[in-house]
């Protein structure tokens, strides 16, 4: 427990006297109430079960921020940093800031901010392996490093860039309220520290001594109705109208009309050029994520056509040729690299198997679940397909029917990821549309190939998987219409990555648009034509492939969360890519560190497995449905 | 458990394990923070807190001080004595005896050969008073060179010479609990927030506590000007200008203390004869203030009850620095406020103990503020140090500007360099590489060893830092307090104090100067002197600096023979009427006259180069550019550009460009803001081989400080981006 000092001064000190009920989101603030057995409990802090006397103990606690007051000093940073022994790369609050006017008449606002501790956490909803709990104990939002496999997915979730992705640990780590220090009566180390009169902490709705407001907007701030955060806000100097990042993200927030709020809109920072920027786009740490989309996408689709297309003459004769084993061994061998590639880019892949944990709540367990069901589907449809007995064919319909159904709620949980507020690009319609496409285009493609290859193309085939591939290409185009439309008219940070996609890979989105466009001509053209030859199929293939390539890393290099601002080289990710890219990240004390992989630990996995009673096992795998 | 998991796990937090906290004084800035070092059950340190009970910081530090406990390992400290017979050679590792003997014979020998000033010696702020007191002991008294400052001369020289000037001697009348009084305050050139954090806190809670007017004189948006009441975005360079227009309206309006001018000061009809040419319309030309604004801040000030005006480097680093400070000094003794609480002119003071070697070190003079041209100063000196008085130069010589135009002209040959690194902290780095090439003989006594200018030395003796050493700081509100060895330095490295010691056993050779060896001891010895001088310590000891947290001077021993516990805070100078220290205990009431010989932007250099510091930073970054958890905030060089000018110049936000001034280049990443003028950048001074390659730095003419702030430069747009990234990374490697 934290030794707290006989002389600590009155600012460090807890001191909410009376609260009131409900919070602004109509949510009550005891967390749990009176006689509820989840009260008087040890939060059992590095083995001390001891039991705080702390009278609100049982409220949502959270961070209270006056913007007016902030001077970016950065000792909150430090006091969190420090206390929490973290590396230079990590910290569970930061201090960025947006600025706007024009000299001398010029403005600043500093933002500090860490976890928000929100009532609705959707890190904790969305971490597969259920590394995250929201406590009893002052509503403090918690996540234990021990359990996370470092997917980052929280990461992806959070509005408020709250947890941290450790690129050198391989896992996530986050702001925990310091509840050692609330546990003894004292305000967080952060609080403790500010030298601006800034940053204070008590039971929501609580608004300090000599403050007036306790807001939820300050330009910079993202919307609350995602998560529903517990941090109050005062702002009461006027900030001029427009208030701009100074980090790379070409954000800026503009006044409403006669509001307080700000929206954010595009700031064209980088100019209006188009470029290539090739290392950027197929550079990215999110390699492991196309590789997988796609090979899942084309395997699972290319699977499904095969087994619910036995209907059709053409698809039957395909299943009865001699290209259909080669075609179901070529997508386990896809599938299964697509696998692997995200399997190893987990901080800690020897712990795939807590991907399960969060069926309740998370689409990424779903996914990986459904996506686990098609694999073992599909292994067990080749597998039978060896053999030739009544009862063998019954189990590898039974393994067909498990392929379908993980194939489905696989799919659609592989899309339902992306459909995060937080990110407003990937959070519409095109999403779906694009994964089907890439599956109805590349799965038929696949198919048509393997056809071709082992001579078992027919006219009939032909047709029906070029039909397909001209529909995924129509609906993929119909979807980035819609897309662009979408992000154009919109005020959010989807606006500024249709920007970046634009811009910066301006050129390769084009490109993109292109060779779909070549590639929907020259199948209609086919498909019309019945040609039919290899070289036709190739170009279409190669065309097709190269859209969808870059197309996905399109997807997942500009996407623009709503996060907090950041400042000119700190929380700077522009910075960031710079420091990686001419070597100054090689420069210890910089705060930057390179994106690595990590090797899969057999031992620690052995490790785990012997030292896990049989009653423990039992007892996770019960949880992966009761929570 | 609200929901995630059914069964709670335990929570782990870290703990560092401390069992013990050691206290000590911050040895960053002048504030003076109370500091306590945790150590783990190993003895490593492993974190630091703010002493709750510190009148100056009561439990706060900024995040410097927060990581002071991880500057003891950082990398490059120096662990053993090095030798070579020219600096293009490899060093080879020494022994100590042989490293003191031959710097004790090079000094000999050069003084033997040119002349006994031949040889300079070139202090710091960075030390504790008992080292500085030794050093100035062993300079003065056995050395004999009279070539001896502290690079106090590039931030506080302007202060102490403006002190001098207006009181007849050094020190902040001032104190901290000022701001709980003032009903006024003006900060010139000061960004409190960013270099002062913990005044600011001071200020901030005296502020929220009770509202007073807040008037930042600033070129530059900073968060404070953010936060003025009024913030004047004056040009740089005419401070004094604006200040003869503010006496002109006080004058003018007869809003002055007539009484208080008539009791405690000589001087004033010329200084009203001056000010009368200074009419706001004319004014407001050259300062680029408006006349109501002047008129409006004029009487502000004046009208108020108790005003203070606190000023940095905004106004010491000018080639009118120490007018400035008068011109300040001026404003607060024409409106009486002086020695009240909430009306001072309180400088912010620099390093760490920049006062403490003002006091003690002898630099300037001799100890406690006595001057080498009084005799009777001298004759006292020389008695208690027992050395003949005919030893003592009968008038202080060059400042530490001035010594490096001497190694320039070869009148000075031979140099000893500690805690303090010119080759970054120097105006116009390549002029100080030169010279300093042209040595015979350099020693550097440093924590460090590689910094930057031990690549010109003959000899490199490793010091220990801050807190592995035992003495006292002195605060920029005269608050005396105590530093405790919190571990040993690494390896062969000695604290500061031995290092002069064993010097002085080597000059010594009759033994007739006494050495104390122990810090506590040389404190008394400091104190016995101190009786009946305007900084008189001689009521304090070692321990009861301890015991209350620091204790501003004066306190004398017949306070504490009486019993007398020192006060937490709020003493001030010169409360009692003429009670200053010129000898009719008059204040002299200088007028100014504006002299514009600054550098100022023209065709070919268009842009003023204004230059300043970053919170996150400590001076030349030896020591935070080290802690990832400083330096990760600005980690390379950048300007802030105003968003017009890069517009016209092509430059995007994060590109590399070139400056040009008429001294070198730097190369520096642009941040675009709308907080500088289209007219100018600004480029903090930590990063070597940057700003100061570009500056100028034209001398006070009274306290020979450097005029960093106003130099002009012109912006390039570089095509390579490339290489300009990795030029500007190979500057930075230690």
């Amino acid at each position: 427990m934290f030794k707290k000092r006989e002389n600590e001064p009155a600012y460090a000190l807890l001191n909410d006297a009376s609260c009131q009920t409900l919070n602004r989101y109509g949510h009550t603030i005891n967390t749990v109430e009176a006689g509820d057995v989840r009260r008087d409990q040890s939060l059992n802090i590095n083995d001390d079960n001891s039991i705080s006397a702390n009278p609100n103990r049982y409220k949502q606690h959270g961070f209270y921020f006056n913007a007016d007051n902030c001077i970016a000093c950065h000792a909150c940073e430090a006091a969190c940093s420090e206390k929490n022994d973290n590396p230079a790369h990590i910290s569970f609050r930061s201090v960025g800031f947006v600025e706007g006017g024009t000299y001398p008449a010029y403005q600043r606002i500093n933002i500090s901010m860490a976890c928000n501790h929100c009532d609705d956490p959707v890190c904790l909803k969305g971490c597969p392996t259920r590394a995250y709990t929201k406590y009893a104990e002052y509503g403090a939002v918690l996540q234990d490093p021990d359990i996370c496999f470092g997917c980052g997915y929280c990461t992806w979730v959070c509005p408020y860039n709250a947890p941290q992705l450790d690129p050198v640990k391989g896992q996530v780590s986050k702001c925990n309220m310091c509840v050692d220090r609330l546990e003894v009566g004292l305000k967080p180390a952060c609080v403790s520290a500010c030298l601006g009169n800034a940053l204070d902490f008590g039971v929501i709705e609580n608004i300090p001594v000599n403050r007036v407001q306790a807001k939820t907007e300050i330009p910079g701030f993202p919307r609350t109705d995602i998560t529903h955060p517990n941090i109050r806000f005062q702002q009461t100097r006027t900030p001029q109208r427009d208030m701009s990042r100074v980090d790379q993200n070409p954000v800026k927030y503009h006044r409403q009309q006669n509001s307080e709020s700000f929206n954010p809109v595009v700031d064209m920072k980088h100019g209006v050029e188009r470029e290539w920027n090739w290392t950027r786009l197929l550079g990215s740490h999110e390699n492991a994520h196309i590789a997988f989309t796609l090979s899942a996408q084309t395997v699972m689709a290319a699977f499904l056509i095969l087994l619910t297309g036995c209907w059709f003459e053409p698809v039957a004769s395909f299943q009865s040729s001699s290209a259909m084993m080669p075609s179901l061994y070529f997508m386990f061998v896809l599938i299964s690299f697509g696998l692997f590639k995200l399997n190893m880019h987990l901080g800690k892949p020897e712990r795939f198997y807590r991907g399960f944990y969060n069926l309740k709540h998370s689409p990424v367990s779903r996914e990986i679940a459904g996506v686990s069901l098609f694999y073992t589907g599909l292994i067990g449809y080749i597998f039978f397909a060896h053999f030739n007995h009544g009862y063998t064919q019954i189990l590898q319909i039974l393994f067909a029917g498990i392929g379908v159904l993980g194939a489905g709620f696989g799919g659609y949980f592989m899309y339902k990821l992306y459909r995060i507020e937080a990110r407003p690009f990937w959070n519409h319609w095109y999403t779906a549309a694009s994964f089907c496409a890439t599956g109805l285009v590349l799965g038929s493609l696949l198919l048509a190939v393997i056809a071709l290859l082992f001579s078992s193309m027919t006219v009939g085939l032909g047709q029906v998987l070029l039909s397909m591939v001209v529909v995924g290409l129509v609906l993929d185009l119909a979807g980035l219409t819609a897309h662009a439309r979408s992000l154009q008219s919109s005020s959010s940070e989807g606006a500024a990555s249709f920007y970046l996609q634009t811009t910066r890979y301006g050129n390769a989105y084009w490109l993109r648009n292109s060779l779909l466009v070549v590639a929907l001509l020259l199948a209609i053209y086919m498909l019309l034509s019945t040609n039919h030859t290899v070289f036709t199929y190739s170009v279409l293939t190669v065309i097709a492939l190269a859209s969808h390539i870059i197309s996905r890393a399109l997807f997942y290099v500009v996407v623009i969360p709503t996060t907090m601002p950041g400042a000119f080289f700190w929380k700077n990710q522009g910075f960031v890519e710079h420091a990686r890219e001419v070597g100054l990240v090689d420069m210890p004390q910089l705060g930057v560190v390179h994106e690595r992989h990590h090797a899969f630990n057999i031992s620690e996995l052995v490790e785990t497995i012997k030292t896990t009673t049989m009653k423990q096992k039992f007892s996770q795998l019960r949880s992966i449905f009761t929570g | 458990m609200l929901f995630g998991r059914s069964k709670k796990n335990p929570i782990k937090i870290v703990d560092k394990g401390v069992i013990e906290w050691k206290y000590a004084t911050c040895g960053y800035c002048s504030t003076g923070c109370s500091i306590e070092v945790g150590l783990n059950e190993a003895g490593k340190p492993v974190s630091s807190r703010g002493v709750a009970d510190a009148d100056v910081n009561r439990g706060k530090l900024c995040l410097k001080g927060i990581y002071e406990h991880e500057l003891f390992d950082s990398a490059g400290r120096g662990t053993v004595p090095k030798k070579r017979d020219h600096w293009h050679e490899d060093w080879q590792t020494t022994d100590w005896d042989t490293a003191l003997d031959t710097t004790h014979d090079e000094i000999r020998r050069i003084q033997e050969k040119h002349g006994r000033d031949s040889f300079a010696i070139v202090s710091t702020g960075q030390m504790l008073t008992e080292e500085f007191y030794t050093l100035g002991k062993l300079t003065r008294g056995l050395i004999g060179t009279n070539n001896y400052d502290g690079n106090t001369t590039l931030c506080m020289a302007s202060a102490v010479s403006g002190y001098k000037r207006s009181f007849g001697s050094d020190g902040p009348p001032g104190c901290y609990e000022d701001f709980e009084y003032t009903d006024c305050l003006i900060a010139w050139g000061s960004n409190l927030p960013e270099q002062h954090p913990i005044i600011y806190w001071r200020m901030k809670e005296a502020q929220e506590k009770r509202k007073f007017p807040l008037i930042v004189v600033d070129p530059r948006v900073t968060m404070l000007a953010q936060f003025a009441d009024i913030h004047l975005p004056i040009t740089p360079g005419t401070d004094v200008v604006l200040q003869n227009a503010l006496m002109h309206v006080i004058f003018d309006e007869h809003l002055e203390d007539a009484e208080y001018i008539e009791a405690n000061t000589n001087n004033v009809e010329e200084l009203r004869e001056e000010v009368a040419k200074y009419k706001p319309s004319m004014a407001a030309k050259i300062c680029g203030i408006d006349e109501d604004t002047i008129r409006s801040v004029a009487r502000l000030y004046a009208n108020a009850g108790a005003a203070m005006s606190i000023w940095t480097m905004g106004i010491n680093q000018s080639t009118h620095g120490s007018d400035g400070v008068v011109g300040i000094n001026n404003l607060a003794l024409i409106t009486g406020n002086i020695g009240k609480p909430g009306g001072t002119s309180l400088s912010i003071t620099g390093q760490c103990n920049a006062m403490g070697t003002r006091e003690w070190s002898s630099c300037s003079g001799l100890p406690n503020y006595r001057m080498l041209e009084n005799p009777q100063d001298r004759k006292d000196i020389a008695e208690f140090w027992n050395i003949d008085e005919e030893f003592l130069p009968k008038k202080r010589g060059m400042f530490q500007t001035d010594i490096y135009h001497a190694i320039e002209t070869g009148q000075i040959k031979g140099l000893w360099l500690i805690a303090t690194n010119p080759l970054s902290s120097l105006p116009n780095s390549e002029r100080v590489r030169r010279a300093m090439q042209k040595l015979e003989f350099c020693v550097v006594q440093d924590c460090y060893e590689d910094t930057e200018s031990a690549q010109y030395a003959h000899v490199y003796l490793p010091a220990g830092t801050w807190a592995e050493k035992e003495g006292v700081m002195t605060n920029t509100e005269r608050r005396v307090n105590l530093v405790k060895p919190i571990v040993t330095p690494p390896g062969e490295a000695k604290p500061d104090l031995w290092i002069f010691n064993q010097m002085a056993k080597r000059f010594n050779t009759t033994g007739r100067v006494f050495f104390p060896e122990k810090s506590a001891d040389i404190f008394l010895e400091m104190a016995s002197i101190s009786k009946g001088r305007l900084s008189d310590i001689s009521g304090m000891s070692h321990d009861l600096i301890e015991k209350n947290r620091g204790i501003q001077w004066p306190y004398t021993g017949r306070q504490l023979s009486m019993n007398e516990t020192p006060p937490q805070g709020g003493k001030r100078l010169y409360t009692e009427a003429a009670s200053f220290r010129y000898a009719d205990g008059k204040a002299k009431l200088i007028p100014l006259p504006f002299i514009d010989n600054n550098e100022v932007p023209d065709e070919k250099f268009p842009v003023w180069l204004n230059t300043g510091r970053l919170i996150e930073h400590w001076h030349g970054r030896t020591k935070t550019g080290k802690i990832g958890n400083n330096n990760k905030y600005s980690p390379i060089p950048f300007i802030e550009i105003n968003p017009d000018l890069a517009a016209e110049l092509d430059i995007q936000r994060g590109e590399y460009v070139r400056l040009v001034s008429r001294r070198s280049d730097a190369v520096v990443m642009a941040t675009p803001t709308q907080r500088v003028p289209k007219n100018m950048v600004f480029l903090p001074f930590h990063f070597h081989d940057c700003a100061n390659r570009l500056t100028l730095g034209l001398l006070d003419p009274h306290s020979r400080q450097p005029a960093y702030k106003q130099s002009a430069v012109r912006i390039e747009k570089l095509d390579d981006q490339k290489a300009a990234a990795k030029l500007s990374m190979e500057m930075r490697a230690f």
